[in-house]
């Protein structure tokens, strides 16, 4: 009797029976829009052989990989069964509709920002309020609303010495109308200064634009925009004005200007772009020499004692400039230096 | 921007903001329109189309004298502009936005192009791409006999070839298909969705399967993807239905089988337009990650750290900012602060703690020559 055959069969049905699947790695699973990517390429011999077969195969070998992936997240239970919670889908699609525009802020809005006020937000601010007399929730506003009551009870105290005329009711109901009347027109003046702010905004940046260009085409000739014909009526260019702090001033603010000046210059930024030749162990008044002759600086810089690290800032600060040479870089304490104004100019350069 | 047309009830503008763009996007709506003329077979696949679509699905029963790719050749490249082309995708967006809908599923039939079936995506109201297949060997759901799943459920998608992300145009393709069959993004519960997908329902769902014909080894060889859409292989969309069975082994996902329900439709590959890139770029842009998410741990940017060469990850530490005042310089007997203090108390400054001590370097060597 052989049994090869039958065990062969008996493990057939095992391995259709098993979740495995051979060629997982090159199935790409995206679960979050339920979608498995087979990379395989197709094989022609199989396709050629038994397309619905060949078809049902791949597409089943496919599908369990992506059942196996979904069975796998985390779920949460519900009354129908346990709910897999999807991650956000790995393959974009392009959208149908543009991404919703933030609403503009109404002038309250922009107010209790400014003043730091922070009130319930609308999402938490309930349309009911409780009612002690009624022991029950009514609406704030609107079909029963609690801004009714006065009008719409039945009996309603009238103070002494009131008029003949006097009707609270009516009373009350002239104050709630003025109230929507002017939330609409609120309401509305925010609509419309949203509406002006997006004009105006873009109308502003377009005319700064426009003249940045025309300043800079006037100023494109080999003359420097000065044998041009002018327009009548055409203002002068006018040029960046430049500043200076005052010769006497506070003297701790002019050392921290200093100071970070110097820790600016210490800094990665700085230090990138000191070449090899303005490297501070090399002696300036010896008469610098050009950048091109390192192998000069390099023999020099031997024979010197190395200088700390520290002390290598120091001295880069102190010939960073010719005016820094004179000590203006560090002031004495207490008196007044030129330093405040170069340190100015500085930040201005950089 | 102020509407331009203005609700007149409560329910009109219900309505309206239904429209509205959204974070998270509903379904696209379909639309499947009737070209001039169409077969038997193209009323029979968009029949079938249309029942896996369903409920976002509308139907335009009349004949319609559309023909969006009038002025594409067959090389996919504009000739000229058309009156024709022009006219009808005006329509498609005019359709479009009275039925909210971005996309659209034209059929029609020539001599020239038979069985004509054309995918077209819309963005923000303007057509985005267009892709034009030919159907061939159409079997129907009701042809074939068995279980059916039940509409409202987007099926599951299996894509296989390589083609699906080596080569532009099945690159295309699967993006419009996933477009067509997918639902909303409101089940994914990271992008701020509160539903989940029912694991239960997975039995008896709709597998959507596509395939390809085996890669021509012209398409291998070849890097240009300018190669004639004769030589491209054909496509195979398949749909099947899912039967679960428990599992032998120790696995918590079932064994899967699946069963053909139909309908089963080959497309052979006509022409195409490629989406307008700076339309592209608009719709492809994605909501930011909330706060309240980046919290929990989802989006959050791994700031200075990075894996070398090596595969070894390697951080980067801010060691803060170097106090140049507490710069320790040269060390000499005559610079120590409580000899210098006593030595010459009539000196200027020397209260100013903050800038002497770092100044010491510099200026105490022609201070104390002065002395």
């Amino acid at each position: 009797m052989d049994v090869s055959n039958i065990l062969a069969e008996q493990a057939q049905r095992n391995n259709d029976k098993s979740t495995e699947i051979e060629t997982e790695s090159t199935l790409d699973v995206d679960a979050g829009s339920i979608t498995v990517t087979d990379s395989n390429p197709i094989d022609s011999e199989t396709y050629n052989q038994n397309l619905e077969s060949h078809l049902l195969s791949i597409a089943r070998i496919g599908t369990q990989a992506l059942f196996n992936s979904l069975f796998s997240l985390p779920s949460v239970s519900s009354p129908d069964g346990p709910l897999a919670q999807l991650p956000s889908p790995t393959t974009h699609l392009p959208r149908a509709k543009p991404l919703p525009k933030p609403k503009p802020p109404t002038k309250w809005e922009m107010f209790a920002k400014a003043k730091g006020i922070q009130g319930k937000s609308k999402e938490k601010r309930t349309k009911r309020v409780w009612d002690e007399e009624k022991q029950e929730w009514v609406n704030k506003w609107g079909w029963k609303g609690k801004n009714k009551e006065t009008e719409e009870q039945w009996i309603t105290e009238v103070p002494m010495g009131a008029d003949l005329d006097h009707d609270p009711r009516k009373i009350a109901r002239d104050e709630r109308k003025d109230r929507v009347a002017k939330n609409k027109k609120q309401q509305e003046s925010n609509l419309a200064r949203a509406q002006k702010a997006l004009t105006s905004s873009d109308r502003e940046s377009r005319k700064t634009e426009l003249e940045r260009t025309l300043s800079m085409s006037r100023t494109s000739t080999a003359s420097m925009g000065k044998f041009d014909r002018k327009l009548e009526g055409e203002k002068k260019l006018k040029g960046v004005k430049r500043k200076f702090d005052p010769a006497e001033g506070d003297v701790a603010a002019e050392a921290k200007a200093s100071l970070d000046l110097l820790a600016k210059m210490n800094s990665d930024a700085r230090k990138t772009r000191i070449t090899q030749a303005q490297r501070p162990n090399k002696k300036p008044h010896l008469g610098a020499p050009p950048p091109s002759l390192t192998g000069y600086i390099s023999s020099q810089s031997q024979e010197q004692p190395k200088i700390p690290e520290k002390r290598k800032s120091l001295m880069c600060a102190k010939r960073f400039d010719s005016l820094a040479k004179d000590g203006a870089v560090f002031p004495w304490a207490g008196k007044v230096t030129g330093a405040n104004q170069w340190a100015k100019d500085d930040k201005s350069i950089s | 921007m102020l509407r331009t047309v203005k609700p007149k009830n409560a329910r009109s503008k219900r309505a309206l903001d239904a429209r509205e763009p959204k974070e998270i996007e509903d379904g696209r709506i379909a639309i499947f329109v009737k070209g001039t003329k169409t077969s038997e077979l193209l009323n029979g696949v968009m029949k079938d189309l249309m029942a896996l679509k369903k409920p976002f699905a509308i139907s335009f029963s009349k004949k319609n004298d559309i023909h969006p790719l009038a002025a594409v050749n067959a090389v996919s490249s504009y000739s000229s502009t058309s009156k024709v082309a022009e006219s009808s995708i005006s329509s498609l967006e005019f359709w479009a936005s009275k039925n909210d809908a971005s996309l659209f599923l034209l059929s029609q039939t020539s001599k020239k192009r038979p069985d004509n079936l054309t995918f077209i995506r819309m963005f923000n109201g303007r057509v985005l791409d267009i892709v034009e297949f030919g159907a061939e060997n159409w079997v129907g759901i009701d042809q074939i006999k068995g279980p059916k799943s039940s509409p409202g459920h987007p099926p599951l998608l299996h894509f296989a070839s390589e083609l699906f992300t080596t080569h532009p145009r099945y690159i295309q393709i699967k993006s419009m298909l996933m477009s067509f069959f997918t639902g909303s993004t409101a089940m994914t519960t990271e992008d701020g969705g509160n539903g989940g997908l029912s694991l239960k329902g997975l039995e008896g769902e709709c597998v959507v399967s596509v395939s390809v014909a085996p890669t021509p080894p012209t398409l291998n060889n070849a890097t240009d993807s300018s190669s004639s859409p004769t030589t491209l292989p054909k496509i195979h969309l398949r749909t099947y239905i899912t039967s679960v069975s428990s599992t032998s082994g120790s696995s918590r996902s079932p064994r899967l089988e699946l069963t053909p329900m139909g309908p089963s439709i080959d497309f052979v590959l006509r022409r195409y337009t490629n989406p307008d890139p700076e339309l592209l770029k608009q719709a492809m842009r994605r909501p930011k990650v909330k706060k309240a998410e980046i919290e929990s741990g989802l989006g959050k940017k791994r700031k200075n750290l990075e894996v070398d060469q090596m595969g070894d990850l390697r951080g980067r530490v801010h060691v803060g900012r170097q106090d140049l005042g507490k710069l320790q310089t040269r060390k000499m007997k005559g610079l120590k602060k409580g000899m210098f203090d006593e030595g010459d108390g009539d000196d200027d400054g020397d209260e100013d703690g903050d800038s002497e001590e770092e100044n010491e370097g510099v200026k105490k060597k022609p201070k104390l020559t002065q002395d």
